[in-house]
């Protein structure tokens, strides 16, 4: 069977087969090279290329900057494995998954009344409202929690003033657990609810008709299906929770070490070792990998039973 | 078959792409050029310094004498400074005011230039034991500014046994409990505690330093935090009861509220000098040496020890300040207890045995 080219009707075969490959080898290699391109590359020099760096300087000892870098072996990789050093990135962990966890407890009622109560054209403008804290710097908030927070502080005044005795909760770890939940509750909220905003009514209605209570309704329907919804809040809250610097510094004072407060003190503190900090950076990215890989395996929408 | 093929492919292709970067070695880490020529900027001087050292009226002196424009930068850590000057600072400052032993440092990182003394007039103002000091012999590449000590800051409304050494913190934990802070130094807490244990502050004793961050370490949870700047607000509010402080952060806050003191602990504490130097990729050098030969006129020197609180170490500037502020044993402490404090110096490689204790104790 020939080839109809719409050009010119009456080509030989070999020039047919020439266009043909040239078409097939546009749409398949050219056309997708322009478009990713750009991105692609940005991308590569951006995102690759540092973190390459990041990997080299983790492989010297004892590096600062004018020093030459000979990468040298993995002595930064097994001094993280000390307990002090465990214990600092156990910390980050323990703040990420407790942030995660107040973020989504806070944040699930909230998304779903504004995606499945609230009146339809109030909700862009009350998602609106949630999410404006973002639009100022998250530098700022953690000072204005500071001003809350302190012992003489707003809340403390408000307590003591109401007869009740005043918290004691600065450089201390509720007051970076409050920091940290507050700067990322908007983004919970919006990941949630552009799940439950695809939520279908019908099937709770299906559900409830099939003799199911709510509380069996939530959890038997509702959860599964805004399952991929619930895991890519997590993630996105996990991952800057784990990586947040601000409110550990601000709000943390004396109190538990972060990561990242240990990688800042590498390459800004006193010690200008930046094979250890970036041992630690490579250490945090790898530990964000298995996060994300885990959500890619387990995150799915669960399949209807 | 053809995709699962090509995704494969291509992750072989850039693991093999990315160990070919990484076999590159023997690159030099922030290698900042520094032979900068002079791009002869003379219109405006760019000073990197602490939020203490200038204010409005010192500037605008120096631009109706000079007709240079100043543009000012601050910065609270000297370690930062240095990390930002190395990596390839922002902008090329053509002054930089660090610590006494950040100069050493700096000296042997070969990022300053050498002071011409024949382009200044009025070194001989300074005082003797800072003509020659001992960070930098014959200031070759800084000139002294302002000197001071360590001590604590406390609230003697509060307190009311007043904290007479750095015992006061361990015995009073209770009390002081998350209501006092440490300055965020390595060398200069670490060094308080090794005074107060009654080594030196500068000990080169594993054994000794090991003592001192055991000590640290049981004061630790009642510490609020490690800040050197902070505090300041904190204590005007009321939140903390006692900081440990420089001289001229703890007198400028006892400008402003009465019932906070400032001492200077018993067992000695540390006496800093801040300087004035020249880094190599200055790029207005004789705006450079015109800063400093006016901060080294007697009258400035006067007028910015009574505006700023700073100590002077130029004696014709001091000739000039009334009685009051000569007689400030905050400010100018008595020669008694001078003998007791040391300054910080250098250690060489033992800085990263006081590191590792230093994170041990923050974390």
């Amino acid at each position: 069977m020939s080839i109809q080219s719409p050009n010119s009707p009456t080509e030989s075969p070999g020039n047919i087969a020439k266009k043909v490959k040239f078409n097939h080898y546009t749409s398949e290699f050219l056309q997708p090279l322009a478009l990713l391109a750009p991105s692609g590359i940005w991308l590569l020099l951006l995102l690759l290329l540092p973190t390459l760096i990041i990997f080299e300087l983790s492989l010297v000892k004892d590096i600062a900057p004018g020093d030459i870098v000979n990468p040298d072996g993995i002595q930064n990789y097994i001094r993280i494995l000390e307990p002090l050093y465990l214990q600092v990135i156990f910390n980050s962990l323990l703040f990420a998954i407790k942030t995660t966890i107040i973020c989504l407890i806070l944040g699930f009622p909230v998304a779903y009344w504004i995606a499945q109560m609230a009146p339809k054209r109030w909700r862009n403008l009350l998602l609106l409202g949630f999410v404006l804290p973002l639009w100022t710097s998250s530098l700022l908030r953690s000072y204005a929690w500071i001003t809350i927070l302190r012992p003489t502080g707003l809340l403390n005044s408000l307590l003591t003033s109401l007869g009740l005795p005043a918290l004691e909760l600065l450089n201390r770890n509720p007051a970076v657990l409050i920091g940290m939940s507050y700067s990322l509750l908007p983004y919970m909220v919006l990941v949630l609810y552009a799940s439950l905003e695809k939520l279908d009514q019908q099937l709770l209605e299906a559900a409830a008709d099939l003799g199911a209570n709510p509380v069996q309704t939530f959890w038997r329907v509702t959860v599964p299906q805004v399952f991929p919804g619930i895991a890519a809040g997590s993630l996105l809250v996990f991952i800057t929770a784990l990586g947040d610097f601000i409110d550990p510094e601000l709000l943390g004072g004396a109190s538990s070490m972060t990561a990242a407060r240990l990688v800042y003190n590498q390459f800004l503190g006193a010690t200008q070792n930046w094979g250890f900090g970036s041992a630690l950076s490579m250490t945090l990215i790898l530990v964000v990998s298995i996060a994300i890989a885990l959500v890619i395996k387990f995150g799915e929408a669960t399949p209807k039973k | 078959m053809t995709q699962m093929t090509n995704r494969r492919l291509f992750l072989k292709r850039m693991v093999a792409l990315s160990s070919l970067s990484l076999s590159s070695c023997g690159w030099r880490l922030a290698n900042v050029s520094t032979n900068y020529t002079n791009s002869g900027q003379s219109d405006s001087l760019s000073i990197y310094t602490w939020s203490q050292y200038t204010d409005p009226e010192l500037l605008s002196t120096f631009t109706t004498q000079t007709g240079i424009k100043v543009l000012a930068d601050i910065y609270d850590s000297n370690d930062v400074m240095l990390a930002k000057l190395q990596a390839g600072g922002i902008a090329t400052y053509s002054i930089i005011y660090p610590s006494d032993y950040m100069v050493q440092k700096m000296v042997e990182k070969n990022l300053l230039t050498e002071i011409n003394h024949q382009h200044l007039i009025g070194l001989e103002n300074l005082f003797p034991q800072f003509q020659n000091p001992g960070y930098d012999p014959n200031n070759r590449y800084s000139i002294p500014f302002n000197w001071g000590t360590t001590g604590l800051l406390y609230n003697s409304e509060k307190l009311t046994t007043p904290p007479e050494d750095w015992e006061y913190l361990w015995r009073n934990q209770d009390k002081l409990y998350k209501r006092m802070t440490l300055l965020n130094d390595v060398r200069e807490v670490m060094g308080a505690t090794l005074k107060m244990l009654g080594y030196s502050y500068n000990s080169q004793n594993e054994m000794e330093i090991k003592q001192a961050y055991k000590k640290l370490s049981s004061l630790k949870p009642a510490i609020a935090a490690f800040d050197t700047d902070a505090w300041q607000n904190q204590i005007l509010a009321g939140d903390l009861l006692l900081a440990m402080c420089y001289s001229a952060d703890g007198i400028k806050i006892s400008k402003e509220n009465a019932k906070l003191k400032y001492v200077i602990p018993r067992s000695g504490s540390s006496l800093w000098t801040d300087t004035i130097v020249i880094p190599k990729t200055a790029n207005n050098l004789p705006g450079a040496y015109s800063w400093i030969n006016l901060l080294l006129k007697p009258d400035i020197a006067a007028g910015i020890s009574k505006r700023l609180n700073i100590a002077t170490p130029n004696r014709a500037g001091f000739e000039q300040l009334p009685n009051q502020i000569q007689n400030n044993t905050n400010l100018f402490p008595p020669q008694a207890i001078l003998d007791k404090c040391e300054p910080v110096t250098p250690i060489g490689k033992l800085e990263e045995v006081y590191e590792r204790y230093w994170t041990q104790l923050l974390a």
